[in-house]
Parts: structure tokens; C-alpha cells; sequence
């Protein structure tokens, strides 16, 4: 359902995602890990289309994203970085609009609209101002307006950036539960929220894919060298690092 | 809803029961029709500036000015006719215009909603029609605010229907190419208020190279090149927007502005496809 070759994204002199590539098939929550400008949004912008990769390929729902990103844009449920939402409006209007942009109309829409507002528990703020909401509701309206038209694929970017502990946990069990017959693939830099939701984890660090496994992989390599699983996965980003600063340096 | 058995796990309150499946029946692989799309975009945008209320200033802060610009000179002239309103269009969209564009995408750009915007199967060039087609909502309302005129010089005596007709079709034209450029420069601008500066600023050279006194200057800088004369022959709105007033619509008036027009919006949608991120 996503397929990346060898993605590359340069900005000038900036290599901000170095050979990427990895495959989510349908049926996955994949989590995407790694630390603050690691390069994890970048590859999802260039999988939603909003950024155009500098070189390699990447296929979303059996279309190219270069060749097809109007193919691409319907099939996919993408909640950006920042979850930057139209703040004038209202809520329901919000969505309503959503609704009406990937082409859903009359009951089919209506039948969207109410399930997104009851499963992300937006019933007490629908009628406000999106500008009005706190931020945990705000990040829950972001989320309802990806997976208005039921996407098969889905990206968020930071999913669980503004909820509250309840609404973390809440949100994990939510989102396992749209994985039937979905791919979805989620970046996040907490290691606990990815290994509770996703059978496999990238590792990004410095724009390149150091790791791409199973998490109980990681966990068994945790247990036989007698350490937590985050001591596990900072080692990876530590080597990770490092080895980016020798090919910089070679460079 | 169709799988509704379970009761739902809302994101907020984790519940030991299952979270409810969605609707089976997908939206997925849908999109708007073009024109659908386009008047989408401008629904929400038009929606947008009635809801701020800037909709409602602008177009009364336009009608106050406007139309005392007319009573002053109705009075002074005393002829029933709507020329001392056409005459004093160019500069007063000069800076209305500006103002209603300036927002377009520069605020996209700031909010970052331009993503949200541009990740929907919705193509640059419906989301580009969409804010020009609510930009031209705008500029009609505030063009509507002429009427009680029109209904005034008909009561009291006749007015030349064809230059009527004529101003208002020449009006629009200009309105359409003052908001296409606006359209593009807020595309360019990293916020509002250089939307708003660089849009006035070229409307109004493009009006004021259109002023004799300013032809009479340019041309005496270099006479042998006769500048300001090529300029109002060529580039300036006034001379081919006073045709349309004066009731003469050619052919030339209207490939100047719908060209122009069309290249500025070509413009806008490549910058939507090349300069993202």
C-alpha cells in the first residue's frame, strides 16, 4: 500500500532524507521513530505528495506519487506536522468541507460525517469555532478530517502531539482499530507510544532509514543484552549518528 | 451507520470495550468534479471573510467612498450619468482590491492550512479559480452597491444604456485583472501586508501611467523615447478600461485584461506546483 525507493530530498545544501525505503502493506501500523528532525516529516510529506522527492520513487495506494498525485491525494488520509486547521470555522463545517473536498456528498457523507464526529469524540465542540478548541480537541478534529472519506492509507504526522495520558491511550486503541484492511503509518519520537500500537518500526536519524524491524525484535535483542528497550533504540540512533557524521566528514 | 454494534472508543475517554469499525461503505478514492472543487474553495473562502466581518467592512467603507466620490460630482455637474463613478473605480480598486486579495494565500501560508489545502484531491488550478471566484463574489458585492445610483439616474432622467452597459462590463474587467495580480503576488508574499503593498503598488502604476499630467513627465524625461506615451498606449488599464466606459467594447480591451488575467493566474498556479514546503 506504500512503497518507498530510495527516497532523497535535498534542500540546497541540505540533505534532509538520504535513500529511504520501506514498504507498508495493508493490514500494518507501522511507527516511524526518530528524533526531532530526524527526517520523518519530510518522508511523509513526500508520500502525501505536498513536497516532491528530489530522487527515488514512492507508490501510495498503486499510484506514483510524481506521476499520480491526484490518485494518490483521494485514497490517502494525511494529518500534516503542525495540524494547521481552518480556525474560523466551525467545526461541523470544518469537516462538512473536508467531506465535500474528497468528493463525498448526500447520505454516504452524512454517514462519514457522523462516525468521524462520534469515534474522535468531537460531539461537545461540533457547533464551535475551530479557533475555540483546546488543543487535544484541535489534534482530534485534524485526526477526524483524514479519515473522513475512509481512507486505505493513512499518514500522521505526530498523531498524538497535544493529548492528554487518557486520550494517548484512547487514541492507540482507536487506531488499531482502523489497521483492518489499512495501511497506516505513523511518526512519533516516544518510543513507548510505537511499540504499543505498531508491529514494526523505521528508525530515521539524520534523514537516513537506519533500521527498519520488528518491535519484538527489538524487544528480544533488549532482553538477551539485558537492557530497556529504549537503551536499545538509542544505541541504533547513537550508531546511526555516528556513522552520518564519518560519511559527512569523507564528504 | 452501518457497523454500529459496539459502542464507540473515543479518542478522549479510553473504554474497555471495542472501538466501533467504521462505516464499511468507502469514500476513498473520490474526488470533486473540477468545478465543483473550484466553487468549494470558494465557498470556504467567501464563507471565511462574511464570517471575520471583513466582508462587511470592506464593502461598506467601498459604497460610502464610491458613491459620496458620485453624489459630489452629480451635483456639481448636474448630468444623469454614471461617469463620475466609473471615473473613480480604477483608483479606488487600486486599494480595495489589494485588500481583498492580500489574504489568499499569504494566510494559507502562515497558518500552514496551505498543506491541508493542497494534500486534498483538489488540483492548484481548481484551488487558484476557487479564491479568484470568491474574490470576484467580493468585487460583485461591492460593484451591487451602485445600484441605488443606477435606480436614481433612471427615475430622473435617462442614462445611455450602452455606456451603462459598457461601464459595468469594463469595470469587471479591470476588477478581474487587479484580482488575478493580487491573487499571485499573495502567492508571492511571505505575509499580508506585502500582499497588500505590492498588489496596490502595481495597480496603481498601472493607473497612474494612465494620468496625463504623469504621461507629460515621463515623456519629458527622455523625449526621444517618448516613454510615458508608449506606456499609456501599451501597458496602462486607463486608456482601454475608459474605452469600455465611454461604451466602446472592443476586441483589443478585452484580449488586454482576460490575457493578462489568465497569465497572472497561469502564474499563481505554477507557483502553487514548484514552491512548496
Amino acid at each position: 500500500m506504500i512503497r518507498a525507493e530510495h527516497l532523497v530530498k535535498r534542500y540546497g545544501a541540505t540533505l534532509a532524507v538520504d535513500d529511504v525505503s520501506f514498504a507498508v502493506e495493508r493490514n500494518q501500523i507501522v511507527g516511524f521513530l526518530g528524533p526531532n528532525g530526524a527526517g520523518k516529516s519530510t518522508v511523509l510529506k513526500m508520500l502525501s505528495t505536498w513536497l516532491p522527492p528530489t530522487s527515488g520513487r514512492a507508490v501510495v495506494a498503486g499510484c506514483d506519487v510524481a506521476r499520480d498525485p491526484m490518485g494518490v491525494r483521494a485514497a490517502l488520509g494525511y494529518l500534516p506536522e503542525h495540524n494547521a486547521l481552518y480556525d474560523g470555522m466551525r467545526v461541523l463545517d470544518f469537516l462538512r468541507f473536508m467531506a465535500r473536498a474528497r468528493g463525498l456528498s448526500g447520505a454516504l457523507a452524512r454517514t462519514r460525517l457522523d462516525w468521524v464526529i462520534d469515534a474522535c469524540n468531537l460531539v461537545p465542540v461540533q457547533h464551535k469555532r475551530v479557533q475555540e478548541c483546546s488543543k487535544g480537541f484541535r489534534q482530534r478534529i485534524g485526526l477526524a478530517a483524514s479519515l473522513v472519506h475512509d481512507p486505505e492509507v493513512i499518514l500522521l504526522d505526530e498523531p498524538t502531539h497535544g493529548l492528554d495520558p487518557l486520550q494517548v491511550v484512547a487514541f492507540r486503541d482507536f487506531l488499531r482499530s482502523l489497521s483492518k484492511d489499512r495501511a497506516i503509518l505513523f511518526s512519533s519520537h516516544i518510543l513507548s507510544e510505537v511499540a504499543a500500537i505498531c508491529e514494526r518500526v523505521l528508525i530515521i536519524q539524520g534523514g537516513r532509514l537506519l533500521t527498519d524491524t520488528r518491535v519484538e525484535t527489538l524487544e528480544a535483542r533488549a532482553k538477551a543484552e539485558g537492557q530497556d528497550l529504549e537503551r536499545v533504540v538509542l544505541d541504533i540512533v547513537r550508531k546511526g549518528a555516528q556513522s552520518t557524521n564519518r560519511v559527512e566528514v569523507a564528504r | 451507520m452501518s457497523a454500529a454494534r459496539s459502542p464507540a472508543t473515543a479518542v478522549a475517554e479510553p473504554t474497555a470495550s471495542a472501538p466501533r469499525a467504521a462505516p464499511t461503505q468507502r469514500g476513498a478514492s473520490l474526488r470533486p468534479s473540477f468545478l465543483r472543487g473550484a466553487t468549494l474553495v470558494a465557498g470556504r473562502e467567501l464563507g471565511a471573510s462574511f464570517e471575520s466581518g471583513v466582508a462587511y467592512v470592506y464593502t461598506i467603507a467601498f459604497a460610502l467612498l464610491a458613491n459620496s466620490i458620485f453624489m459630489n460630482e452629480f451635483f456639481l455637474a448636474g448630468q444623469v450619468e454614471m461617469a463620475p463613478w466609473f471615473d473613480s473605480m480604477p483608483l479606488l480598486l487600486a486599494v480595495f482590491l489589494p485588500a481583498v486579495t492580500m489574504r489568499s494565500w499569504a494566510e494559507e501560508k502562515r497558518q500552514r492550512t496551505i498543506e491541508l489545502l493542497l494534500t486534498l484531491p483538489i488540483r492548484p488550478l481548481q484551488a487558484v479559480l476557487g479564491k479568484l471566484l470568491a474574490a470576484l463574489g467580493l468585487f460583485g458585492v461591492f460593484a451591487l452597491s451602485s445600484l441605488p445610483i443606477v435606480a436614481m439616474l433612471m427615475t430622473l432622467g435617462d442614462p445611455d444604456l450602452g455606456r451603462l452597459v459598457g461601464g459595468y462590463l469594463g469595470l469587471g474587467l479591470l476588477g478581474l485583472l487587479f484580482l488575478s495580480f493580487g491573487l499571485f503576488l499573495s502567492a508571492v508574499s511571505a505575509d499580508q501586508i506585502t500582499a497588500f503593498v505590492s498588489s496596490a503598488l502595481l495597480a496603481f502604476l498601472l493607473v497612474l501611467t494612465g494620468d496625463e499630467r504623469v504621461v507629460a513627465v515621463l515623456d519629458g524625461l527622455a523625449p526621444g523615447l517618448a516613454a510615458g506615451s508608449f506606456v499609456y498606449d501599451h501597458i496602462s488599464v486607463v486608456p482601454q478600461y475608459e474605452a469600455f466606459a465611454r461604451g466602446v467594447v472592443s476586441l483589443s480591451g478585452i484580449l488586454y485584461f482576460t490575457g493578462l488575467s489568465a497569465a497572472f493566474l497561469w502564474l499563481n498556479v505554477l507557483l502553487l506546483e514548484r514552491n512548496r514546503g
